[in-house]
Formats: C-alpha cells, structure tokens, sequence
C-alpha cells in the first residue's frame, strides 16, 4: 500500500481494515450466529436468508460496533430486527410441525431418534422460553445478558429459563412413555 | 436451601457456580443426584440445538457483502477506486466459480443441487400424492412415469418459494425445481458449474428448471418432465 496518492492509500487501508474485521466476524460467529437463527425461526431455508440480511446489515454498520466482546449481542440485536422485518413485508405461510426443517441433514442414525424428539420438543416450546434457553446455551450468554438482549428482568429470565427445561422434561418423560406403549 | 429454590436454580442454570446451591448439594445426596440428572439432561440440549451449518454458508456471506460493497462503491467513490473493486470482485469471481457465473436463480439452484444425495436419503419414498398436492400450489400436476421421486421439498432459490423434486434418473439423481414463473427473473436457458449441468423452460405458467450431472441426462430429462408434467395457465 505505497501509492503516490496518499489519500488513495488511506481509503484503501480503512478498507482493507473494515474488509479485514468483517471476514474475522463471519469466520468467528457466523455457525452460532445461523444456530440461533434456525431456532428462532424453525426454518432453515428461511434461517439462512435472515443471516445473510443480518450480515450484510451488519457489513453497513459494521463502524458502529466499537467493542468486539459485544459483537454476539450486537448481531443478534440486527438478526431479531430482520426476522421482525420478515413479518412486516409479507405474511409467511404457516410453516407446519413436519415440515420444520431444523432437522440436522446429517443426522440418520436410528440412535438419534431421541434428539430427534428433543428438537421437536423444543421447536414446540414457546417463544418466550425457547430464545432464552438458545441464547443460554448456544450463546453461552449469562442471565444478566439475556435479560439485557430480549429487555427484560433477570428474574424473569431465570423463571422463563426454569419453565422451560420443565417444560422439557415433561415432554421427554411423556414421549418415553408413549414411545415405550406403541414399541412395547 | 429448600428443595424448590434448589431445582428452579439448577434447571435456570445447570452449571450454576451459586456456592449457596454447591453447598445445599454437598450436604443432600437427593440434591446432589437431581443435580446430576439435569446435567445429563443438559448435555442432551445442547446436542439437540447444535444443528448443522451449511458448509459454504461463509463463504456464502462473504461473496454477497463484496457484492454490495462493489455496487455501493460504484456510486460514491472515485473511478480509480471502483475500478480497483471491480478488478478485485472480477478476481473473486473467477476464482470462486471458474466457469461463467450464472443468475442467481441459477446459482441457488446449483447450490441446492449439492445436497440431493444427502437429501434424498434423508426422507427416504415420496408419494405420489403429495407431490401432487405441492405441485398443486403452482398449478401443476406430475405423473407417475416421470420416474421415482426420492424427494420433494420447497426450497427458496432467489427467496422465491419453489419446490424441488429429486428423481432418480438413468445414471444419477435428476434435480427439477418448480417456480412461479410472473415473480421470477428469467433464467438462461443452459448453465453449468464444474460438476453440474442444468436448463430452465416454462411450462405454462410455472419455470422450470431441471439441474443433473450431464447435458444429456438434463437433455433427456427434460423431455420426460414436458410430457409427464401438467401445469394450467
């Protein structure tokens, strides 16, 4: 970058360093970034498209993120107001339970029928319960820093949190007994 | 503790490091094991949420915001700098896709073609029916001697709501994609990649468009797929 034209030199360089920022956000968090999203959505066709909107919104305002440590919540900031954007533009069709593709493409094994009901069980958690419980332990957030991304109390966030893996448990205790009734 | 503040601790945060709940565990062997047991419960969730991630989805993210950037560039900045972007994506294009880029309707058909061995072993038979009743949504209908359909899914190519069928053809698996053809871009009528091959046509009022591994495979295809397929206008 030694160029006659200084000034050409120092626009390419803040460039080349925004580029370099940029690459090192997507290589970083891009895979926890589409996790959260495909649960938060429960389609992963539409999951992806809201993280590329995300990332390129996040590429524009990419000068406003001044602190790395809170480029998580800063995205995912970006990615709920996308996916609130979705529902403005266009009224989705109803995406039903079977034909929720948060399934793993990869996953085939007969031994992961019990993951296979988990997912289900958790696609069928509310909202409410289910985006705290993801950014817990996809995210590794803590209770305060939920509390501060969906705007709320840490009490409630602990409540919704406890509700929710009650909740998943009574699923999975109720699926054994009915897996073991129509097996046995 | 008592026993209620103990369990809505530990569900809130399995691995909680509360020295109140650590305490209560050490001295309660029944809140010691219900502490194991959400453990183990928790490693089943996180399993669970860990769902794959396109393999190419960086640098999926990547080649777009280069993308916006060279548009963006192109308005605002100097010629000698948006002659330098347009060399550098000219350069990332090249490299990416060798061969000549095709649309983006195209391109995401390519891309979904990647999958099919994967997705056809992931739903295993398809009937008839419902590929029918899919099929309906675009106006359409299929027969049955189009072949056997090992996969029928909707698939977003260019955000428009299409649905893929993957057909086991002479030599491999046929992709056929169905869009709305008065939301769709048009889409050349041939394109290819390194290992794919594929042609697009309107039947009425859906485009379709047909991806495979060789001219002759999509050519042949294609034939069966305007005399097996219906659509009303």
């Amino acid at each position: 970058m030694s160029g006659n034209n200084f000034e050409t030199a120092s626009v390419s360089t803040d460039m080349m360093t925004k580029q370099r920022r940029y690459e090192a956000l997507v290589k970083a968090l891009h895979a926890d970034i589409f996790r959260y999203a495909v649960w938060l959505i429960k389609d992963r066709t539409i999951a992806e498209d809201v993280v590329q909107e995300t990332f390129l919104r996040a590429w524009k305002s990419l000068d406003s993120l001044q602190d790395e440590a809170a480029a998580k919540s800063w995205l995912i900031t970006i990615l709920r107001r996308e996916n609130a954007r979705r529902f403005e533009r266009k009224q989705f069709d109803l995406v039903d339970i079977d034909d929720v593709s948060v399934a793993d493409p990869k996953a085939t094994d007969a031994s992961d029928t019990q993951q296979r009901d988990l997912r289900r069980a958790i696609a069928q958690l509310a909202d409410d319960y289910r985006e705290p419980l993801v950014l817990q332990v996809i995210m590794g957030f803590s209770g305060d820093e939920i509390a501060a991304q969906l705007d709320l109390n840490k009490n409630t966030v602990m409540t919704r949190l406890f509700r929710a893996r009650s909740q998943l448990k009574e699923i999975m205790t109720n699926n054994s007994t009915i897996g073991a009734q129509i097996n046995g | 503790m008592d026993d209620l503040t103990f369990r809505r601790t530990v569900y809130a945060d399995p691995f909680t490091k509360e020295m109140a709940v650590i305490d209560a565990a050490k001295n309660d062997p029944k809140k010691q094991a219900f502490w194991d047991e959400v453990k183990a419960m928790e490693m089943s969730i996180e399993q669970a949420l860990d769902v794959s991630v396109p393999e190419n989805l960086a640098d999926k993210l990547l080649l777009r915001q280069s993308i916006a950037e060279h548009s963006e560039q192109k308005q605002k900045r100097p010629w000698y700098i948006a002659m330098a972007a347009s060399i550098a994506l000219a350069a990332l294009v090249t490299v990416g896709m060798l061969t000549q880029a095709p649309s983006g309707i195209a391109m995401d058909a390519l891309a979904h073609v990647e999958h099919v061995e994967m997705e056809s072993q992931k739903y295993g038979l398809v009937d008839l029916q419902d590929v029918n009743a899919k099929l309906a949504n675009y106006n359409g209908s299929i027969n049955q001697k189009i072949g056997e359909i090992v996969s029928a899914n909707y698939c977003y190519l260019s955000s428009i709501k299409s649905l893929h069928l993957i057909v086991k053809g002479q030599e491999g698996l046929m992709s056929l994609f169905v869009l709305p053809n008065n939301i769709t871009d048009d889409v050349d009528s041939s394109f290819s990649n390194d290992e794919h091959s594929g042609t697009s046509f309107l039947l009425e009022s859906a485009r379709i468009i047909v991806v495979g591994e060789n001219d002759g495979e999509v050519n042949d295809f294609s034939a069966k797929a305007k005399q097996f397929m219906q659509f009303s206008a």
